[in-house]
């Protein structure tokens, strides 16, 4: 039986001793769609991934992959766990085979799949190498082949992308956009906002085990309505800013490098359009434009306030 | 939720197990080349290690007064050469031949000279005679004297003194060495159906403990390869990537699996050497066809007991040093079959021999061995229910092993307290 959603949660709750890891998440992963699953390190993003693959079981709450639990649908489902792991003194081809076979691929279609993979994944002549022989970025390539090579309906990454220069993020992310265009459901969980905006047409963030956002992209903009103008002032930017500073609907505005412009915050009853007119009516500009609401400056609103989390993303180098 | 057992993904991961333990060279030579090469040495390695001793020769001074020691010596040199041949007591030697000259000093004066001679090594010996009946000579030797040859010459000098004693109370000193030379008894067995073979008491006695001590080998090398390869799954962190593709416990089964086919291979090759050493020696009789029938039957019941200890063990722990402080209690229990093997062997069906057939995991071992050894039948209802302690044993064991695996393969950290082993074992 086939359904449009590819993982169902219902109220699924995991406790580790006193710890709480997962409170009661509910969501749906339509077919077809890339579903970013994001929260800061410890938010309870792994802990809900290996339920969802019935690698563990949860207290409470019910799971449902591919119509089914993930025990039954194993073979129709990829994983790429985020510890990362390979067989170190086997070879590539032979740990790829294996998994191919456990994943119950055809013995005739096998060879043809890996070496196509290697091929897209930019991993010449590897296979007769072994594991403990590659870089880290290619033992990385390796394992998500292992996810793969049996065409799963349903991939499940877990941190894809940490670890990866930016060369090897790109052919994983062109990789990932691929996949996509073969129908393939894919739900990856990351910190990393910027490649989840790239890839995802809906997001979940979970913080502390619970869930506090689920949309998507074009919803979480609607809804995170801007607040910051960028203005960009055709004389002396220091005059600009002291002019601009007392409108009634800027409550800060400070000079940015990266933007070459001064950045204007707005007050939360102000209107946007109504705040650039004003602008424009105080001080002549080279441009003035609504700056479009990143997924950093949501993650940021929703769970910024607590320091431990900051501290933990800067320690991960987020 | 119950984890489904799909017999390919079962099957691929015990092959694989199975693989990267038999097929590398260690396993290979320890394993295989090893016994085959053992089997082929063993009728050769008598003629290898047997060796010639170099033959006694020089002088040999014996200074005494009345004149008689020299002449006895001389001919306890000559005839003991027969007790000390292959028969007696070392089987890769041959007897130390005698080419040296006995000469008799009667002056007492010329020791001292002698004494300087010996030191200089002009001498082979000398012998210094006594009128003391406690201490009739004394033998001196160069400090570059051989050992054997030192042994020859003490026993050339016994051997003189008694015969000089025989003479003074007018006895023939040979004829009562002929009287008094006790003959070899050969003993034998025969089997049922009529056929003869040479009994051997110490093999008989051994072999019952070889039976325990195969099975003991086989089942511990596989149980440790099994517990290495878990550990190196989890630290190497492949496990999770394996648990998206199998289920914990198709994962258990196929690593168990695989490795007592490990086992079987070790079972089966030096089991095989072993028989043939007894073929060789003509003594297939004392291993009967039941006895290894019982072997084989107590093997997997053996097996399946230490596997799924080692396998939650394995699962625990972080690496091979963590696991010592869980193998370690495991391992005196699994020992004692070893350590009681004499008073088992004794007395088979003594009380502590029935007590521990029953208590697991040494129950299956000192089965093997009591079966094996024991001159009258062991009560068929001790080793029934034996069976069927062990088999619930084996079943609770498992049971218990996979609980921990199930949450152990998962865990990384500190190593887990026995109360948080316990908390897995009650864990969904």
């Amino acid at each position: 039986m086939s359904s449009a959603i590819a993982i169902r949660l219902h109220e699924v709750r995991k406790r580790f001793g006193a710890t709480e890891a997962v409170r009661g998440i509910s969501m749906e992963v339509a077919r077809g769609s890339v579903c970013g699953f994001l929260g800061p390190n410890g938010a309870g993003k792994s802990t809900t991934i290996r339920m969802i693959m019935s690698i563990i079981l949860p207290d409470a709450g019910h799971i449902e992959v591919l119509g089914a639990t993930a025990l039954d649908a194993k073979d129709r489902i990829g994983y790429l766990p985020e510890e990362r792991g390979l067989y170190r003194k086997m070879r590539v081809a032979e740990f790829l085979r294996y998994m191919a076979r456990l994943k119950g691929v055809p013995s005739r279609d096998i060879d043809h799949r890996i070496a196509t993979w290697l091929e897209r994944l930019e991993l010449p002549g590897v296979s007769r190498k072994r594991c403990m022989e590659l870089s880290k970025g290619m033992q990385q390539k390796v394992q998500l082949i292992a996810s793969v090579v049996h065409e799963p309906e349903l991939l499940i990454l877990d941190e894809p992308f940490s670890g990866l220069d930016p060369v090897n993020a790109r052919v994983l992310t062109r990789a990932i956009d691929g996949l996509r265009a073969a129908g393939t459901t894919i739900l990856f969980s990351t910190h990393q906002m910027r490649t989840a905006e790239d890839l995802c047409d809906r997001v979940v963030l979970i913080h502390r085990g619970e869930k506090l956002l689920d949309e998507t992209l074009e919803g979480i903009r609607r809804r995170f309505d801007p607040r910051t103008l960028l203005a960009e002032p055709m004389e002396d930017a220091s005059a600009a800013r002291a002019a601009l500073r007392h409108l009634p609907d800027v409550t800060d505005c400070a000079w940015s490098d990266a933007d070459r412009a001064l950045q204007l915050r707005l007050d939360e009853a102000a209107d946007p359009h109504g705040a650039m007119q004003q602008v424009l009516q105080a001080v002549p500009m080279r441009r003035v434009e609504l700056r479009r609401t990143t997924l950093d400056e949501v993650f940021v609103r929703l769970v910024g306030g607590d320091q431990q989390v900051l501290a933990a993303q800067e320690v991960a180098g987020d | 939720m119950t984890d489904s057992l799909s017999p390919r993904r079962i099957m691929l991961v015990a092959w694989r197990e199975f693989r990267h333990t038999a097929f590398t060279k260690g396993f290979i030579l320890g394993t295989i080349v090893l016994p085959v090469v053992l089997a082929a040495l063993f009728p050769l390695l008598g003629g290898l290690l047997k060796s010639t001793p170099t033959p006694l020769t020089g002088t040999i001074a014996v200074v005494d007064a009345s004149g008689r020691f020299a002449s006895a010596l001389e001919q306890s040199l000559q005839a003991e050469v027969k007790d000390e041949g292959p028969d007696a007591k070392d089987p890769f030697s041959e007897p130390v031949a005698v080419q040296a000259k006995v000469e008799a000093i009667a002056d007492a004066s010329r020791t001292d000279a002698l004494r300087s001679e010996l030191a200089a090594e002009g001498l082979t010996a000398l012998v210094l005679v006594h009128a003391d009946p406690e201490s009739p000579a004394e033998l001196l030797v160069p400090s570059s004297s051989r050992p054997r040859h030192t042994q020859r010459l003490e026993r050339a000098l016994r051997d003189a003194v008694v015969r000089l004693r025989a003479q003074d109370a007018k006895q023939d000193y040979d004829h009562l060495l002929t009287l008094m030379d006790a003959p070899r008894i050969r003993a034998s067995r025969v089997s049922r159906d009529g056929a003869e073979a040479r009994e051997s008491i110490a093999l008989r006695m051994l072999v019952p403990v070889g039976f325990m001590a195969l099975l003991w080998i086989a089942v511990f090398s596989s149980a440790n390869y099994l517990l290495t390869s878990t550990i190196e799954e989890k630290s190497s962190r492949v496990m999770e990537v394996l648990l998206s593709a199998v289920s914990p416990m198709e994962l258990l089964a196929g690593k168990m699996l695989g490795q007592a086919a490990v086992s079987a291979v070790v079972l089966v090759m030096y089991g095989s050497v072993a028989l043939a050493g007894l073929g060789a020696m003509a003594m297939m009789d004392v291993v009967p066809l039941a006895h290894l029938l019982w072997v084989v039957a107590w093997f997997p019941i053996a097996y399946l007991m230490v596997a799924a200890v080692m396998a939650g063990i394995g699962s625990a722990v972080n690496d091979l040093h963590e696991a010592q402080s869980l193998v370690a209690p495991a391992m005196i229990a699994l020992v004692l079959p070893l350590a009681l093997w004499l008073p088992i062997s004794e007395n088979p069906n003594g009380a502590v021999a029935v007590a521990f057939s029953f208590i697991p995991p040494a129950s299956p071992f000192v089965n093997v061995l009591r079966i094996t050894t024991a001159s009258d039948p062991v009560p068929l209802w001790q080793v029934l229910l034996a069976l069927g302690v062990s088999m619930a044993s084996v079943v609770a064991m498992i049971w218990a092993g996979a609980r921990v695996f199930r949450v152990g393969v998962l865990m990384q950290g500190k190593t887990p307290t026995p109360r948080e082993l316990l908390r897995w074992l009650r864990s969904r």
